[in-house]
């Protein structure tokens, strides 16, 4: 019996039908990304404004803003505290990939691979700009009712293992106080 | 004196500004390893060098890497890029030997060879005949030899490293090949580093943009970057967090 649940879980964890999904996702994505990397044409407030609807959409905000400060600051932490951290991480975020899509204009994002590993799809996926080009790994999780990326990896520099160094360091220097954080990346 | 200088020279120019690509790593990798306790008892001091890096590099290095890219034709660039690289394929030679990667080894030393003939390695034929190139150093061949990697350390000019990177690269100044055999080499070193900071030029500026503290942001790029090229299911074993529902 639990040689039959292990080869179930085997089976359904690396299941074709959701694997295709996640690349159709990723393929409709990256090309909606791609098209407002592109389109430059609107004001940058209009621009802003494409890129803060991608990020909302497509990226587990709460996950990595709450991953980046971890439980001991969460529970600590009130809800109001929480809220306009949330608040601010998701315009920090947005400002980071604005900041670094900008500067890489007419770009092409070609799907590579995909991998499972747990609850995670590994997207493997190549980013070409004139002659050069970069590795760029996705991790994605289903929430049920869409994809959301979790941590975006350029060559081998992870978005969320950089930030979280960098949060760190902000708490541990003003013992543990989110509200210092929040000043920190509002500066930015 | 003057030897010693040459040598002090020549380490800092073989090196010089490899800040995102060739770093050092944590101890010994471990999958899902923390990254934001990286032992560095001299940050202190590893902050005024970083500031004192990026003034140098702001008002001397930076405009001359400017002005190259905005003059440089994108072949010139890479020809250029593949020359230094094409350099360092004997040290790599050595470097496979000593980690027992002898294919490897046997790679390294064959691109040397099609990439010298054909182009004075300016045109990297050998990638395109299957011969990939694998990147390798002494920092890592001390590394696969369980050697951990000690603190942190910026040093001037040069950038990122660890004291067993750093030793890497002054054994790297004895045993390698070519550059024993090159009068003027300090001349190869300084151009390899200038091409190296040439090639990282878009990532410094973007640490520039979008770091809240852009020393913790260095030194996670770097030890990410040296675990890379240590383990072997790096991106699958890098921290994730934990989910909650949207």
């Amino acid at each position: 019996m639990r040689i039959l649940l292990v080869i179930l879980t085997t089976i359904f964890s690396f299941s074709p039908i959701e694997a295709s999904e996640v690349s159709a996702w990723f393929e409709k994505e990256s090309n909606q990304f791609l098209e407002i990397i592109s389109n430059n044409e609107g004001t940058e407030s209009e621009n802003y404004d494409k890129y803060k609807f991608f990020v909302n959409k497509n990226f587990a905000i709460k996950s990595i803003a709450y991953g980046l400060i971890g439980e001991k600051i969460i529970n600590q932490s009130s809800e109001n505290e929480l809220s306009t951290y949330l608040n601010v991480f998701t315009d920090y975020l947005i400002k980071t990939i604005y900041k670094l899509a900008n500067s890489n204009s007419s770009s092409s994002i070609n799907l590579k691979d995909v991998d499972i590993k747990g609850d995670i799809y590994i997207i493997k996926s190549e980013i070409s700009y004139k002659k050069s080009s970069a590795n760029l790994y996705w991790k994605v999780i289903n929430t049920g009712s869409s994809f959301k990326i979790i941590d975006v990896i350029v060559e081998n520099t992870s978005y969320f293992v950089t930030k979280k160094s960098e949060f760190n360091k902000i708490l541990r220097k003003n013992k543990n106080s989110l509200e210092a954080l929040i000043k920190e990346i509002q500066k930015i | 004196m003057k030897k010693h200088l040459k040598v002090l020279l020549l380490i800092l120019s073989v090196t010089f500004l490899q800040n995102t690509s060739l770093y050092s790593n944590e101890q010994t990798v471990e999958p899902g390893i923390s990254y934001d306790e990286i032992y560095d008892p001299i940050e202190p001091i590893n902050r005024a060098v970083l500031n004192f890096n990026f003034f140098i590099d702001d008002i001397a290095i930076r405009p001359i890497v400017k002005t190259y890219k905005f003059i440089a034709p994108e072949p010139v660039e890479k020809g250029v890029s593949n020359f230094f690289s094409n350099l360092k394929e004997p040290i790599r030679t050595v470097s496979f030997i000593f980690q027992g990667e002898f294919y490897k080894s046997f790679n390294s030393i064959g691109r040397f060879t099609v990439n010298t003939i054909t182009s004075l390695g300016t045109f990297d034929l050998a990638s395109r005949v299957g011969m990939e190139k694998n990147e390798t150093d002494f920092g890592i061949t001390l590394a696969k030899g369980g050697v951990s990697s000690g603190p942190y350390i910026v040093i001037p000019i040069i950038g990122p490293s660890n004291l067993r990177d750093f030793s890497g690269d002054v054994i790297e100044y004895f045993v390698d090949p070519l550059s024993n055999n090159v009068p003027n080499r300090e001349y190869i070193a300084i151009g390899n580093g200038f091409n190296e900071r040439v090639e990282i030029d878009e990532q410094i500026d973007k640490v520039r943009d979008v770091s809240s503290d852009r020393y913790e942001m260095i030194k996670s790029i770097y030890y990410q970057n040296r675990n890379a090229q240590l383990e072997e299911e790096y991106i699958q074993n890098l921290p994730v967090p934990k989910i909650y529902i949207e």
